[in-house]
């Protein structure tokens, strides 16, 4: 049972966490060269119009006023309009559309990771030094070791172009409106809860080559991880004494030895999810699928401030909260973590 | 991972020594800020524009202040769990979680200290109210 003191803690550490990001991003923005009201304005801009766009922004108030109305804003999730990449579109509204692109991705990724890094982790590990492990660990380092930009067009140009079994690019066929069933933002749980079944088929599709690509490189790590500690834990004493005590290995390992393995592999699978947000940049460039990653390229590019400064913040949300749940899982396999 | 109290609860020192500690420890490290930052904004205004010179400095400042800001929780959610790890792997280098804390509060007091230290010079020197 976890108690509520602990989370309680832990979710008011999000407090100095996201007051700390938001400083940072405040001021990398504000130490960074490039006038925001220049940009909007327009190179050719007159000087009045500029001065006039400076204080519709509030840029005239001294930097401290700014300061001030950023970390009030942010607290609130308001980060005003975007200034170029959708104008008059505030910052939020483009968060909610993009944000389920890269969420979904990163999810699908992951479970890939997870439901393949973990079997694969524990088999190398009761199968040490065996052709099994071998293959597995060659797997893990290949996994590791092949870059997203490079694995993503390998596996474009062999399921798309030379086998034509799978689409290239997008998150749906053209043929269908996904925007006219639009509930959560997740086009696979969307089409699902609209009953669409060609749609969800589609979805499916356009999602394993993007979510494969992220997922291997996601498997390889948690499949290291796994087997190291597993090796480690099959190694203790009460592992050896259920053993010697008749229990039968696989109970052994799965029921005692799984458990306390997982306490580490959690860490990587929060770490991951989270580097899996940020890296989903490359793969949506791969895959041509416009999510938060590409946006937040762009708006950086273009210096749409209000567009960078929620996402960095809403990464650091995600991040954060990620993070809390790893704590909780942790207090959840091993309760003494609580004390 | 609720870090454990320094002290045992009979030796801890009463509330107001330990208030007293933490607010030496950040007030000394927030008055070094004001004093370094006041000193060289108003050396820098001498040579550039005031207005520039008040909001670089207050933007490091808050630089600083959000890094102490994300150390100290980093060091208050996973400092037990590092020290174990050390201690587990036999790897001691000596770093300990009220250490850690410590440092970081130092690093958020200076940092603080260069936000209101520009404040300060930008609205009553330089009247950039």
């Amino acid at each position: 049972m976890i108690s509520s003191r602990f989370v309680l803690k832990r979710l008011l550490l999000l407090v100095p966490v996201l007051v700390g990001v938001a400083s940072l991003v405040f001021s990398i923005l504000h130490l960074s060269p490039g006038d925001p009201a220049l940009t909007i304005a327009g190179e050719r801009a007159s000087e009045e119009f500029v001065k006039q766009v400076e204080e519709s922004l509030g840029l005239n108030d001294p930097i401290w006023v700014q300061y001030g109305r950023f970390i009030a804003d942010a607290a609130q999730f308001q980060f005003g309009e975007s200034f170029i990449i959708q104008r008059n579109t505030t910052v939020r509204e483009v968060l909610v559309n993009k944000l389920p692109v890269t969420l979904e991705l990163a999810i699908y990724g992951q479970l890939i990771g997870v439901f393949l890094g973990i079997p694969l982790g524990i088999l190398s590990a009761v199968k040490q030094d065996s052709i099994t492990d071998h293959l597995t660990r060659i797997g893990a380092l290949a996994g590791i070791s092949v870059p997203i930009f490079w694995s993503g067009p390998l596996l474009i140009l062999l399921f798309a172009q030379v086998l034509g079994v799978l689409p290239t690019s997008g998150r749906i066929s053209v043929l269908y409106n996904v925007e006219a069933i639009r509930v959560t933002g997740l086009v696979t749980v969307d089409t699902l809860i609209a009953g669409e079944w060609d749609m969800f088929v589609s979805a499916v599709r356009h999602m394993i080559l993007p979510a494969s690509v992220i997922g291997v490189y996601s498997m390889a790590l948690i499949s290291r991880m796994m087997r190291s500690s597993m090796l480690e834990v099959i190694r203790q004493d009460y592992i050896r004494t259920a053993r010697a005590k008749g229990q039968g290995a696989k109970i052994t390992v799965l029921k005692h030895g799984f458990r306390n393995a997982m306490i580490p592999v959690i860490t990587v699978i929060g770490i991951q999810f989270g580097g899996l947000l940020g890296g989903a940049v490359l793969t949506e460039t791969v895959f041509a699928i416009g999510g938060i990653g590409t946006l937040l390229v762009e708006a950086i590019k273009v210096g749409d401030y209000p567009i960078v400064q929620g996402t960095v913040l809403t990464f650091a949300f995600l991040f954060t909260l990620v993070n809390l749940g790893v704590d909780i899982t942790y207090s959840i396999l091993d309760p003494r973590i609580e004390q | 991972m609720t870090a454990a109290p320094d002290h045992p609860a009979d030796e801890r020192p009463p509330l107001s020594e330990r208030l007293g500690v933490r607010l030496r420890l950040v007030g000394t490290a927030l008055f070094a800020g004001v004093v370094v930052t006041a000193v060289s904004v108003v050396a820098a205004t001498m040579l550039s524009d005031p207005t520039a010179s008040v909001e670089t400095a207050f933007a490091l400042g808050s630089l600083v202040f959000g890094f102490g800001l994300l150390g100290w929780s980093g060091a208050v959610a996973l400092g037990r769990g590092i020290e174990s790890m050390q201690e587990t792997l036999d790897t001691q280098t000596g770093w300990t979680e009220p250490d850690a804390r410590r440092a970081m509060a130092r690093i958020i007091g200076f940092g603080l200290g260069v936000m209101l230290g520009a404040m300060v010079v930008g609205s009553v020197v330089l009247g950039l109210v």
